[in-house]
């Protein structure tokens, strides 16, 4: 039986929306899975939002598109405003409560996640919450070992930033 | 095999490489700059040559100049520098060489949108030059594996038909990311059913013999052998003639070289076609990625619906047609461009409709949506907007 | 061709006509009396000079009078490009040719000056192996007689019929030798082709030169410029009009003469663009893969 894990994640450029989903994509290949990610840039990117659209199985994935994501990441309001209208009573909606206001009329469960205060406060730079979100996202998602996302991060980010990267992860996997 | 998770851009990069690509010419263009870049990266690992043109016509002139000095030479580019090929490109095919090009199609006309796919040169790649007289070679890959698949085959069908092979492409299957195997050995290499030639050298001075026979190796100068070859109309030397008997001879040679060996270029994907569908997607590129899921989710609910999609576009595979159906193409354009040709290749008593959209893939939902109306007998809508009038 | 005695030494040009041309294409397809036969002999003669065998020139046409003249006469390795992008071509094919080849480009004004000009200044900015010989025939000639950017101020064309005004590049303080020597060419003269064997020497200097070297060989069309701009289609008054405008100098006035000689020698001052690509590639190799 197929498994079908559609994520959806959106921010600003800049805040790692495209590089989390490298880290979680490359993970999910590691564990033999088909993983696909769309990147939505250019003008949207000026417009006020960049998307990552990313669906992970165990077979060959056909259409590519977030139609009904299981986990949305909502890095800013105004992604949180463009695709909240997807989500569905079985959608988790992870957020940042100090960017995000959540809809009080959506049926999805929200999980609020300060990361930026946490990366601040542990690792001294905000600049680590999207790998804290990553860790939390991971943490829901049976099907990735901790051992692949960790290869899978230091494939993908400079050495140099491998030691504080790899704490947010467990900052995040531990939430 | 080496498994790896990267974009399109990538995929056609090393697919380019190990075909045996060693002149790299191009200007940058979102959303095909990433295949420039990495192609300045790679190109002068394996020996080979990147070289920044001062625009895309320079870019695809400088690949024809390597390719007639012996190199297999590539251009990628997206909308606003495909239309500055017809130069070049008109060139490559009456001058019989061989060269790759990638249009990663985004919205258009003109700078439209520059992140965002689109499907607007259906035609414009079947047509790129003036003058007509000649036939083309157009692959669309629809995943990242497949770019870097079609980009393999792009570069063998180049050399044994002599002529320019176009990779339709769009922005989604270029800045996408995606499960990519690449094969590490020769054994792996054929094991994924990848074929390539090396380039051989025409002995001159003779030009191509006035038939339709492929596999002869093109012109390439600086071995002495006193070969030519020209924009010019040739006569059998290769020489420039206003002659009319001679004219003809050249286009029959680039129009029947290509239409007469059929069975190597055509390829597509079928979904349910022998399950007596009644309704028929169509499509091409990303898109039919949607369709495929569409196809399936319609099946569950009984729907008698299937689906094929063209893998190479041009020449275009009328007998895939050939049953009596409604179709309808779904495209990432407003004004219907694939359904002209099924209009044209579909069997009589056929009904053809368009779903179009531009800059976003459509969702399985809308499509099913598409469907049941097609199957009640209505009208396509969508917004409001009365989508059948294409 | 009473007008031509002093200047063509018969025997020895059919010589290397006979010994360098296709014999199918010679004479070629210049009208009677045009002074692109004259032109096209200068370049055999440097070849000859230069003691240069048929496999070691690749020899490439643009589009026009010169190209529609010289394309495929070369019985060596030979291409037509498009119109103006033959210096594109030519530096793909220069990054696939062996180094010690020579590529010779014969074009027209228009080719190299107007439609090709932005090609042609990238090739001197990389500096790329190959010598252009410009045959100008001072506007656009093949289709029936148009200004272009070297046709004299005044001059009445077909597109011009009260006399060419617009600015164009060899007069009013303009010479288009000096945008190229700007963007880096390496050689540049300039010569008509009734200054014997001057614009020979010219052209064996171009050839020699590892880097972008261009000649520009003025000459004479009969039938269009001298029957619309100079009123006959006499050959000996035709040359004498040339031989009037014609200055031995370069650095001379060039409000109403051709001025001729070397305009830049700067050969060996920079590196080639081919060679400096070999170097990039293999230092990338050797120091390994960093991607």
């Amino acid at each position: 039986m197929a498994e079908r894990i559609e994520i959806l994640i959106s921010g600003f450029g800049g805040q790692g929306v495209v590089r989390i989903g490298q880290i979680l994509g490359q993970a999910a290949v590691y564990e033999g899975l088909f993983t696909t990610m769309l990147i939505s840039h250019g003008t949207e990117t000026r417009g006020g939002y960049v998307r990552s659209q990313l669906v992970i199985s165990d077979e060959f994935i056909d259409s590519p598109v977030v139609e009904r994501p299981d986990y949305f990441c909502a890095f800013s309001a105004i992604a949180y405003g463009m695709f909240k209208v997807l989500c569905t009573p079985q959608s988790l909606i992870l957020h940042n409560p100090d960017l995000v206001t959540p809809d009080s009329a959506l049926s999805a469960r929200h999980w609020a996640i300060r990361a930026e205060s946490l990366a601040e406060r542990e690792l001294g730079n905000a600049v680590f919450a999207n790998v804290i979100f990553l860790g939390a996202l991971s943490s829901k998602l049976k099907s990735i070992s901790s051992e692949n996302l960790v290869r899978a991060l230091q494939d993908r980010l400079p050495p140099r930033y491998h030691e504080q990267n790899l704490r947010a992860l467990e900052l995040g996997r531990s939430l | 095999m080496k498994r790896t998770f990267d974009t399109g851009n990538a995929a056609i990069t090393e697919g380019a490489i190990l075909a045996g690509c060693r002149l790299f010419s191009g200007y940058p263009i979102t959303p095909a700059t990433e295949i420039a870049e990495n192609m300045s990266r790679r190109l002068p690992q394996v020996g080979g040559f990147y070289l920044q043109a001062e625009d895309e016509n320079a870019a695809l002139h400088i690949c024809n100049g390597g390719s007639i000095g012996g190199l297999k030479a590539m251009t990628a580019t997206s909308g606003p520098g495909f239309i500055l090929f017809a130069d070049p490109f008109g060139w490559a095919v009456s001058s019989e060489i061989p060269v790759v090009i990638v249009n990663s199609q985004r919205v258009g006309p003109v700078s439209g949108i520059t992140g965002a796919p689109g499907q607007g040169e259906f035609y414009f790649s079947r047509y790129l030059t003036h003058g007509g007289n000649y036939e083309t070679i157009v692959l669309a890959p629809n995943s990242v594996q497949e770019a870097f698949c079609l980009t393999v085959r792009a570069f063998y069908l180049a050399e044994r038909f002599r002529t320019p092979v176009t990779v339709l492409a769009d922005q989604m299957v270029t800045d996408g990311w995606e499960t990519l195997i690449i094969p590490e050995t020769d054994e792996e290499f054929r094991g994924m059913g990848l074929e390539s030639v090396p380039r051989r050298i025409h002995p001159g001075p003779e030009f191509y013999p006035a038939s339709d026979a492929i596999d002869i190796p093109p012109v390439v100068l600086g071995h002495n052998t006193g070969a030519a070859c020209s924009d010019w109309t040739p006569t059998d030397r290769g020489h420039d003639t206003e002659d009319v008997t001679w004219q003809h001879k050249h286009a029959w040679r680039l129009i029947h070289k290509i239409r007469n060996h059929r069975e190597l270029i055509d390829e597509s994907e079928t979904w349910f076609l022998e399950d007596d569908p009644e309704i028929i997607l169509v499509a091409y590129g990303t898109p039919s990625r949607v369709v495929q899921s569409a196809v399936r989710a319609a099946r569950k609910e009984g729907l008698k619906v299937g689906g094929i999609r063209p893998i190479s576009l041009w020449p275009f595979q009328d007998a895939l047609f050939s049953r009596k159906a409604s179709y309808l193409t779904v495209e990432l354009n407003w004004d219907g461009q694939l359904v002209r040709e099924v209009q044209r290749a579909a069997a009589p008593g056929s009904s053809v409709h368009f779903w179009g959209r531009c800059g976003e893939l459509p969702s399985v939902r809308e499509l099913l949506a598409a469907v049941r109306r097609l199957k009640e007998g209505k009208a396509l809508e969508r917004d409001g907007w009365r989508t059948e009038a294409w | 061709m009473n007008g031509m005695a002093g200047v063509l030494r018969r025997g020895e040009m059919r010589d290397v006509m006979e010994k360098y041309v296709r014999p199918e294409k010679n004479p070629g397809t210049a009208c009677s009396g045009c002074g692109l036969r004259l032109a096209h002999r200068k370049v055999l003669e440097a070849i000859d000079e230069l003691g240069l065998g048929l496999g070691d020139v690749v020899w490439g046409t643009g589009i026009g009078c010169s190209g529609r003249q010289t394309f495929v006469t070369w019985k060596g390795d030979t291409f037509a490009g498009t119109h103006g992008r033959v210096y594109a071509m030519a530096t793909g094919l220069r990054l696939a040719l062996p180094p010690e080849k020579r590529l010779i480009l014969t074009v027209g004004d228009g080719d190299a000056f107007t439609i090709g000009f932005l090609h042609l200044l990238n090739c001197a900015r990389r500096n790329v192996d190959m010598t252009v010989v410009v045959f100008d025939n001072l506007g656009y000639q093949s289709t029936g007689g148009q200004y272009g950017v070297t046709t004299p101020l005044g001059s009445r064309t077909d597109s011009s019929p009260y006399g060419a005004w617009e600015p164009n590049w060899t007069q009013g303080g303009f010479d288009v030798l000096r945008i190229l020597k700007e963007a880096g060419a390496t050689f540049l003269a300039r010569h008509t082709v009734l200054q014997g064997h001057e614009p020979v020497e010219s052209l064996k200097r171009a050839i020699r030169n590892r880097g972008l070297s261009l000649v520009q060989l003025i000459y004479p069309c009969v039938t269009h410029y001298g029957a619309q701009a100079l009123g006959t289609r006499d050959l000996a008054k035709i040359y004498d009009w040339f031989r009037d405008r014609t200055v031995e100098s370069i650095d001379a006035d060039s409000s109403d003469s051709f001025t001729t000689g070397i305009f830049h020698d700067a050969v060996g001052s920079r590196p080639e663009f081919a060679a400096s690509m070999r170097e990039f590639v293999a230092s990338v190799q050797k120091e390994g893969n960093h991607g």
